[in-house]
């Protein structure tokens, strides 16, 4: 779908380069510029087969398949000088650079607009470039807690939990992709004009608060974590070899799950309401357990859905990777990669009726494309280039 | 500064629930005309009736215009006009063809069936309008096995694999819960609008999206995915702690429930830690010398880093820790957030004054987490009453008569007020605080947000 979009990925880590993935993916032109000694994630672990190394980060390989790679020291001048060549060919720049780095690294408004006005500036910072916390350090961990939603997720009796898998920079990655998108699409609409995007990572999260914001802003009501009993509907609980999730929603009325589960007093008038299953939600809690010590989850999945209730299984990445459903759908994808091997990539994030989704390459080899972006896109000579590599500009 | 992007577009909006209002309203503040397609008896189906809690209404009242009054259905359709159809009669149905006939965008969480029944399912919507952008959220997609399965976020959540990774550590499977995966799926929904709104500009044809909540929360699991692809190991639950680096957890803080988060991620980091904390000698204490040695110590560590905590006041630790160089943030809930001075500052809430019947008032709701240079967003025009553009679609845009427009009220396939809805039952809120349900019931929350 963006086949004529070219972009430039000066992202680091998750939330910058899963943003310029995801116009990758829909065809716009990628070029990852990476520091001389690679973007951090390419030092971050797992790796392939367990062995530290540049080519072999599992968050690398995902995160940066349909890029080319070159290399470039944008601290020095002259990698400064071939920065704003690149972004002069570019419709997007995306970064997630901490902001108070941006002018010392010629990424501040003025350079960037003075050499392509209609240039499209992706910003992706921990909390957003204004504001009391804008210089303020972060991980995951700290952008999780600050949004609101890390007090939600858990159990009650514990302390608030964190989500996995860099949850919060993904959530930032895409809505990165979103609103870089809407800039160019008003480019497009209201005459070449540009400008900066500036996403905080923190803001994504808060903006899942949909219930909790509302219950406080209209009756003052704080919504917590789950309750450590009492609370057996929709939410985890163990069954014959695992954990299932049980649904009183949908269409269905709840005697049908009663008739599922086999527990007969489930059909009481206590629990026909939803008032009255939370009202009476450690009876209830008891039954249901009682109820699926006899099921096992993948049958229980199915037996339920079938019959339109809303059921969900705790699964894992054995369970997906065997999921008939997400194997017909074509979801994972053999990927070729010279020095990490071969894998099956999770890929496709939604289904299009035309301009469908294949990985185009790999994730690139650092400065893998050196001589062919500074050759065809900045125009450089091979003695010039080759200058540059010997004064460690690239 | 320059008109808002989508301005002249519009978007139907035929979804329900959580994922795809929310979707359609940031297209809403992005400037095009998003008109939400209700039915006066399908409400029992979206946010106007409420949850199993019931609400949210202004201080857990329903009133007689509850259906007008629910927190929640702000939130979700804020900025958009409110038509209603009976989709189960024919003329409803006719309506709405004629209506996206003349629309750029159509968004729908229906079962896959719904829409061939109505002859409106992509191949058929090509036929009436040729460039049509159409979203069809469904759990698991339009194709393959389980395509006919039912969805919601809180049952999705765990089966797209997020319980592998999100627990405590040693524990079981838990969850982000606050219907993690719906959200996933509206940021998904936008991504796909918008990337296919620039192709259809440059090619003149629209297309179809298949969007498969399943698969988009698969697909945020990516690297845990590709781990067990290329490692076969399934990463353990850690709770709050990192494989990597410590310390690097929550610890408790002054008042009930209050917590600070710290992640130290390199020496630098460890060293000013352990200066702020007043123990500078564990910066050159053997058994904490390297970020493996403190992983492996982490238990030791996180004690005497709760116990400087755990005197302290959530943001003024922060605060402490911040100014020092160490990663720290308060663990915030949702009557913090309001009130956040970071937020404030950046304006980040809207404040949307609704109208004077529905006894509602002004109220704080949440905005977008992305800033335009080019152009400022508006506050939102507040979430519709039913059907208040009845006349606006049916005269303006389709061209009815006043007769006809009167003949479809006649036969209840237009309609101003819910048919045959239950009226709203809420647990009471001292209860769901008796039960667990709630955390905490603040009834000064008016002066706090300032909207006495």
């Amino acid at each position: 779908m963006l086949s004529d979009i070219r972009v430039l990925d000066l992202g680091q880590d998750v939330s910058g380069p899963f943003c310029a993935r995801l116009l990758a993916d829909q065809g716009a032109d990628v070029i990852k510029i990476e520091p001389c000694d690679g973007d951090p994630a390419r030092r971050t672990g797992p790796f392939a087969g367990d062995e530290p190394h540049p080519e072999k980060s599992i968050r690398f390989l995902y995160l940066n398949t349909n890029k080319r790679s070159v290399t470039l020291d944008i601290s020095r001048p002259a990698g400064r000088s071939l920065l704003h060549s690149l972004a002069r060919w570019a419709d997007v720049l995306v970064e997630n650079f901490e902001p108070r780095l941006r002018s010392s690294l010629g990424l501040d408004d003025q350079s960037l607009m003075q050499v392509n006005p209609g240039l499209v500036v992706t910003s992706i910072s921990s909390f957003g470039s204004s504001g009391p916390y804008s210089d303020w350090k972060a991980t995951d961990l700290v952008t999780s807690a600050i949004s609101g939603l890390m007090y939600h997720s858990g159990d009650a009796d514990k302390e608030p939990l964190r989500s996995a898998l860099s949850q919060s920079l993904y959530v930032a990655g895409i809505n990165g992709a979103s609103a870089t998108l809407v800039a160019l699409y008003h480019r497009l609409m209201n005459g070449n004009v540009g400008g900066r995007v500036d996403v905080s990572v923190a803001e994504c999260m808060t903006a899942h608060l949909v219930q909790a914001s509302a219950s406080y802003a209209y009756t003052g009501g704080l919504r917590g974590r789950r309750p450590a009993h009492g609370a057996p509907l929709e939410e985890l609980m163990p069954c014959q070899d695992g954990h299932a999730v049980v649904s009183a929603q949908g269409s269905r009325p709840f005697s049908d799950v009663a008739d599922l589960l086999g527990i007969e007093e489930l059909k009481g008038p206590a629990f026909a309401t939803a008032e009255g299953r939370i009202m009476q939600g450690e009876a209830l809690e008891q039954l249901i357990l009682q109820g699926l010590a006899r099921w096992k989850k993948n049958d229980l999945f199915h037996a339920a859905n079938k019959k339109g209730l809303v059921f969900g299984m705790a699964q894992g990445p054995d369970d997906l990777y065997r999921c008939p459903h997400l194997s017909e759908r074509q979801f994972f994808e053999r990927v070729h990669h010279p020095v990490a091997g071969d894998a099956e990539y999770p890929c496709e994030l939604v289904r299009l009726s035309e301009e469908s989704f294949r990985t185009r390459r790999a994730a690139p080899l650092l400065g893998e494309h050196n001589s062919e972006v500074y050759q065809r896109v900045v125009g450089l000579s091979e003695d010039e280039i080759e200058q540059l590599r010997n004064s460690a500009v690239i | 500064m320059s008109d808002l992007p989508l301005k002249g577009l519009r978007v139907i909006d035929l979804s329900r629930v959580f994922a795809m209002p929310y979707a359609a309203a940031f297209l809403a503040d992005l400037g095009a005309e998003v008109i939400k397609i209700e039915g006066c008896r399908f409400l029992g189906a979206d946010t106007r009736l409420g949850g199993p809690f019931g609400g949210p209404w202004p201080d857990d009242v329903p009133g007689e215009l509850h259906w007008e009054r629910n927190g929640v259905f702000h939130v979700l359709n804020r900025g958009k006009r409110s038509v209603t159809l009976d989709l189960n009669q024919t003329a409803g149905v006719e309506a709405l063809r004629k209506l996206l006939a003349t629309s750029d965008v159509v968004i729908e969480n229906f079962t896959p069936r719904v829409m061939r029944k109505f002859g409106l399912d992509y191949p058929n919507l090509r036929n009436i309008r040729s460039d049509i952008i159409m979203v069809s959220n469904t759990g698991y997609g339009h194709t393959g096995p389980f395509s006919n399965y039912g969805a919601m976020a809180a049952a999705l959540e765990p089966t797209h694999g997020s319980g592998a990774f999100i627990g405590y550590e040693g524990g079981a499977p838990n969850k982000i819960s606050n219907s993690y995966t719906d959200f996933l799926a509206s940021w998904t929904a936008l991504y796909s609008v918008m990337a296919a709104l620039l192709y259809r500009a440059r090619t003149g044809r629209g297309l179809w999206i298949d969007l498969a909540m399943y698969q988009v929360g698969a697909a945020f699991m990516g690297e845990g995915l590709l781990d067990y692809a290329f490692n076969g190991r399934v990463q353990r639950r850690m709770g709050n702690r990192h494989e990597a680096y410590a310390p690097h957890n929550s610890y408790p803080c002054r008042g009930k429930d209050r917590w600070v988060t710290i992640a130290v991620t390199d020496e630098h980091e460890w060293k000013a830690l352990c200066s702020v904390i007043g123990s500078p000698e564990l910066a050159n204490d053997p058994r904490f010398v390297d970020a493996p040695a403190r992983v492996e110590k982490r238990d030791t560590l996180d004690a005497i880093v709760a116990q400087w905590t755990s005197s302290l006041d959530h943001y003024a630790a922060a605060h402490t820790l911040q100014a020092a160089g160490v990663p720290a943030g308060p663990v915030l809930d949702a009557r913090d957030v309001f009130t956040d001075p970071h937020l404030v500052a950046r304006k980040f809430f809207d404040h949307v004054q609704h109208p004077p019947e529905t006894g509602v008032g002004r109220r704080p709701q949440l905005g977008r987490p992305w800033r335009f240079s080019a152009f400022k967003v508006p506050t939102p025009a507040a979430g519709p009453r039913l059907g208040e553009a009845n006349d606006y679609v049916f005269k303006e845009v389709l061209g009815l008569s006043e007769t006809e427009v009167a003949a479809m009220a006649e036969q209840e396939i237009i309609g101003s007020a819910p048919v045959g809805t239950r009226v709203p039952n809420p647990v009471p809120a001292e209860e769901q605080l008796r039960l667990g349900r709630l955390a905490a019931l603040d009834r000064n929350y008016r002066k706090r947000l300032g909207i006495e």
